[in-house]
């Protein structure tokens, strides 16, 4: 106990001078003294987030999060999350970042902070081939799976009044629901449709229309510029590098637009 | 850290809260009520079948009691659905949760019914009562009324159980209350409403159950002493 008191003064002694008297910690330097960086990552987003059959997380975001705790030089925990859950984690600081396929949204943004973009992420409504969708008024009197409280959930709301949402919990109960044929019709990122089709190949489903291109960033609580600060540099480095370019291939078999997202870095 | 409430979305959300709870009250209602018939059916079955029927029955009870209620109404909402038969979330989730139901409603029962002894049956076969007489009111509604405070019970049981019909779409008040957490942000707020909802609702439960025992158990209501 004592040596921890002490070991806490020192700590602060040392921030008194180049800070000054902060009211509240710095999750950049917590992070850094903790030696572990928790991040929290949905798990059951193929190819973002998943377990690989020795039940370990891999994926693309878990790749990016073990390069950034390797660059920080901390440790990573992986805190795993589900979508609704991602932003109160943050907020209830049950981890220090999210990297868990993070659209930006200025709603979100009111009540986090968003990186620099580290990678596209455009949704689409898809459904079976034999299905006749051209344009969202296509989609009238029509059940539309979605994972609640995502983008495509919002987007849908506003923009396809006539349609019937139904509204699963995650990806996997949503690919569940097209796979055994509750639902014909899905909206959901593009990257997750090879996923869907192959866990029933009789119901293969295919992009019918593009709603928007969302823009990937790590969420940061707010009122961490110095956290925020680091990240930015750190996914402008990497993408110049091509080390995340990298990464989304391995998972995605596409390619990042990096041109495109270093613009929207401003450098 | 301190953490500032805010109720502001209530004013534009309420609606949504209101019509989550009434497909709960809705989904709930039903399934207490045919869970409670197939439940009755079945300790009759258990108690006074044959040995087949018992068995059948057994393994029934068995098995619905020994697996987690959100893996049943999976094996309904998706497996049903991949062998061709679409039902809806709402229709599933009733039929999952008065499988469920049944199941205990049937070891209740049962344990009702056999609390009935003997000399009751002799005397009702003395006073000339038929079949159906004796079992009404001489093993049924005794049996219920002793068990009635764990029938009661497991109502409200699976009325706050039913929270997880949300995870197949059925937009009861949990679903409404994760959607809302998701539009809003405000998860704490929103989990805080849900909870005094569900408290209230078993409440309301708990005072249906009693109104319901007041017109039934006409012996109790006129002596007042318990059976």
């Amino acid at each position: 106990m004592k040596k921890r008191t002490l070991l806490r003064l020192v700590a602060g002694a040392a921030l008194v001078p180049s800070f000054g008297l902060s009211a509240h910690a710095d999750t950049l330097d917590e992070i850094k003294k903790a030696g572990k960086i928790r991040v929290a990552i949905d798990t059951a987003i193929p190819p973002f987030g998943m377990t690989d059959d020795k039940m370990q997380p891999t994926g693309s975001d878990v790749d990016l999060a073990r390069l950034l705790a390797k660059d920080l030089g901390v440790q990573l925990e992986i805190v795993t999350t589900t979508g609704p859950s991602r932003i109160p984690m943050l907020q209830t600081n049950k981890a220090d970042i999210v990297v868990s396929t993070l659209s930006i949204t200025p709603d979100r943004a009111k009540v986090i902070d968003f990186s620099v973009p580290y990678a596209d992420h455009p949704s689409v409504v898809a459904g079976l081939k034999t299905l006749q969708i051209k344009q969202l008024s296509d989609l009238d009197g029509k059940k539309i799976a979605v994972v609640r409280g995502t983008t495509q959930d919002t987007d849908l709301t506003q923009k396809a009044k006539g349609a019937q949402l139904v509204r699963y919990e995650d990806d996997a109960t949503m690919a569940l629901a097209v796979a055994s044929g509750q639902v014909d019709l899905l909206a959901t990122a593009r990257s997750l449709l090879p996923a869907i089709s192959k866990k029933n190949p009789a119901r293969t489903v295919e992009p019918k229309i593009t709603m928007q291109t969302n823009w990937l960033a790590i969420g940061v609580r707010k009122d961490e510029p110095k956290l925020l600060a680091w990240v930015n540099d750190w996914v402008k480095t990497n993408l110049k590098n091509g080390k995340l370019a990298a990464i989304y291939k391995q998972y995605h078999g596409v390619d990042i637009p990096t041109d495109e997202l270093l613009a929207k870095t401003g450098s | 850290m301190s953490y500032k409430f805010d109720f502001e979305f209530l004013a534009e959300r309420w609606p949504d809260f209101v019509a989550g709870a009434w497909l709960t009250i809705q989904l709930t209602v039903l399934a207490i009520a045919f869970g409670f018939l197939v439940g009755t059916v079945c300790a009759l079955a258990r108690v006074y079948g044959g040995p087949v029927l018992r068995r059948l029955v057994g393994a029934y009870v068995e098995t619905i009691r020994n697996t987690p209620l959100l893996i049943q109404i999976f094996i309904v909402y998706f497996g049903l659905s991949s062998l061709g038969l679409k039902l809806s979330a709402e229709v599933s989730a009733v039929l999952a949760l008065t499988i469920n139901m049944g199941a205990y409603t049937t070891e209740i029962m049962r344990a009702g019914i056999e609390s009935v002894q003997r000399t009751q049956l002799e005397a009702a076969d003395c006073l000339g009562l038929t079949r159906f007489q004796t079992m009404l009111h001489v093993v049924l509604l005794p049996a219920m009324e002793r068990v009635y405070p764990s029938l009661a019970s497991q109502g409200v049981l699976l009325m706050l159980a039913s929270s997880i019909t949300s995870q197949i779409s059925a937009e009861e008040l949990t679903a409404t209350a994760n959607l809302v957490q998701s539009d809003t942000y405000r998860s704490f707020e929103v989990y805080v409403i849900v909870a005094v909802v569900y408290l209230a609702l078993s409440a309301l439960y708990r005072l249906g159950f009693w109104a319901i025992s007041l017109i039934l158990f006409e012996r109790r209501r006129r002596l007042g002493t318990p059976l």
